[in-house]
């Protein structure tokens, strides 16, 4: 393959394989998708604190039953950290006149 | 707060940092995705779930990069769901034309006639190679990125991943030249 026909092949290359843009929605759908997460993991963690009684209390003392109480923690935890994410994009996304803007400089703006 | 040795990040900040890492490779996953999937509905899905496993696992990831970027990480995920993506439904890919525009420096309508031929045959071709040629390929030209970008995001060494883009370009031209 003698240089020139590299050369350009990888332009063509290049040519067809663009980068796409993604569709608007899909940045709303990721956050949909993150809030439903945080919501579910918020529920799970909110029915178990209603569902425990005192024998579960005195249960819970011995240390070979924790293992779902921290499970319940790390999802909220990991609840708590995608609320956050979510309220942060929410927070920061433009609209308008500087949404369309961003837009622009992102798509002339080399990675 | 995660204790990271002689560094303690706050789970605020590991969010800040992932919603940088989402705006900044949000294009290149669904590009990957977009190339590997060959629709855009299935890309989306594929893209969804790999910012999802990344949020999941981004700590460690972050704590494990020791600073180097993490888009191979992210390709690598999206790699995996696109490979899940066929092996489960048992398809190919399905070649991406709608996604092949007419450039946009001025030519004559001859030029453009033939140039979409050639970049149709492109994409035609491609989907020919094997799969990780193919991919090796989208990520050098659809996604720019470098030769130890792909190795990590194939788990591959940097001279194998040398030999494999070499071996792609050369085949592609060989099917070029077959018809």
């Amino acid at each position: 393959m003698s240089e020139e026909s590299q050369a350009r092949l990888e332009a063509l290359l290049s040519d067809a394989l663009r980068p796409i843009e993604p569709p608007e929605d899909l940045v709303s759908r990721v956050e949909d998708t993150l809030t439903a997460i945080t919501e579910q993991a918020a529920a799970e963690l909110s029915s178990w604190a209603e569902e425990v009684s005192e024998d579960e209390l005195d249960a819970l003392r011995d240390p070979r039953n924790w293992v779902r109480p921290v499970a319940a923690v790390a999802a909220g935890t990991l609840a708590g950290g995608a609320l956050v994410v979510v309220s942060m994009r929410r927070r920061r996304r433009p609209t308008g006149l500087r949404a369309s803007a961003e837009s622009v400089l992102r798509s002339v703006r080399p990675d | 707060m995660t204790d990271r040795g002689t560094q303690t990040v706050s789970k605020a900040e590991l969010d800040r940092e992932f919603e940088d890492l989402y705006r900044a490779h949000l294009r290149d996953v669904y590009s990957y995705a977009y190339y590997r999937v060959g629709n855009h509905h299935d890309a989306e899905d594929v893209t969804e779930q790999a910012f999802l496993q990344a949020y999941r696992h981004f700590e460690r990831a972050r704590r494990e990069s020791n600073g180097r970027p993490l888009r191979p990480w992210l390709i690598r995920i999206a790699h995996n769901l696109a490979s899940n993506y066929h092996r489960d439904r048992s398809r190919r890919p399905v070649a991406a034309l709608d996604a092949v525009e007419p450039p946009s420096h001025p030519h004559g309508t001859e030029q453009i006639v033939e140039g979409r031929e050639e970049l149709r045959m492109v994409i035609d071709r491609l989907d020919r190679l094997s799969d990780d040629r193919r991919d090796a390929l989208i990520m050098r030209f659809a996604l720019g990125m470098s030769n130890r970008e792909i190795a990590r995001a194939l788990g591959r060494s940097d001279g194998a991943t040398k030999v494999l883009l070499h071996r792609a370009i050369k085949q592609l031209e060989e099917e070029m030249e077959r018809e």
